[in-house]
């Protein structure tokens, strides 16, 4: 840290190494990236406990192991949940917690956009509700950020 | 739905909550004491149990139940977790965050009954 940089160039770098390590560290980030990747391994987990089904399908969810799929999510889930413990590290739950419900909006978001299904009014309502929502309690996050 | 299956839906959401609790307080121990404090290993890994009770409960209850039926319970959490996260974690509400957080779980239960 304390080190001089042996020339301008080096120093550039090392810079902008340094910001996208800050940008990488930052909580708001981690947020998205641990609901992202939440998103992906509850689409996995819903398809593989569906094609375990015809397995006696018993109270505790066990036999959806026998699916890769639920493996699969069930990767994503714990990288999904390093990324969590990162943010509520550095964030209140009461603020963290109703952000990371964005991957509720997510999930039918891109399911409109890469699987072209239909959003109707009811569910678009709901979405606008989530997002206004989530703009409230943002909003004095966003001040909290600041005196960081 | 039997009152079996309600009971595990209650079950798997109060072990959610319980975990977010547990590890939040775990993960505050670090920001003084590193990831070698008691508090982190006790409270990280009792929250990861809850969270792996919960989350085969819900596997569980996936092969049963729709879910969009099984959705607005965990639509519930957020207003849970947050009164939770005041009282236990003594953390400060205020009203964006009581009026957004009641607006986030509005919008949740709208999306999973359409």
């Amino acid at each position: 840290m304390s080190q001089t940089p042996p020339s301008a160039a080096a120093a550039a770098v090392a810079d902008s190494r340094g910001r996208r390590a800050r940008l990488f560290a930052n909580p708001w980030l981690q947020l998205a990236l641990s609901q992202t990747l939440t998103m992906f391994g509850d689409l996995c987990l819903k398809r593989g406990a569906m094609s375990t089904i015809h397995l006696a399908p018993a109270w505790t969810g066990l036999t959806g192991l026998a699916s890769p799929l639920v493996w699969l999510g069930i990767v994503f889930l714990i990288l999904s949940f390093v990324t969590w413990l990162y943010v509520l590290k550095h964030l209140p739950l009461s603020v963290a917690f109703p952000v990371s419900q964005v991957v509720h909006v997510m999930v039918p978001l891109s399911s409109w956009l890469v699987l072209g299904e239909r959003i109707g009014p009811l569910r678009g309502a709901g979405i606008a509700l989530v997002l206004l929502g989530l703009a409230v309690v943002a909003q004095p996050a966003a001040k909290l950020e600041e005196r960081l | 739905m039997t009152p079996f299956a309600l009971f595990l839906i209650l079950t798997s959401l109060a072990a959610f909550v319980g975990g977010q609790l547990l590890l939040k307080h775990g993960m505050e121990a670090t920001v003084s004491g590193g990831f070698r404090h008691r508090t982190f290993l006790l409270f990280v890994t009792a929250g990861t149990m809850a969270m792996a009770v919960s989350f085969f409960l819900t596997l569980g209850l996936l092969q049963r139940f729709d879910l969009s039926y099984l959705d607005p319970f965990q639509g519930l959490s957020v207003i849970f977790v947050t009164l939770a996260a005041i009282v236990f974690l003594r953390e400060k509400l205020n009203l964006r965050l009581a009026v957004g957080s009641l607006l986030i779980t509005a919008g949740l239960i709208l999306v999973s009954l359409s």
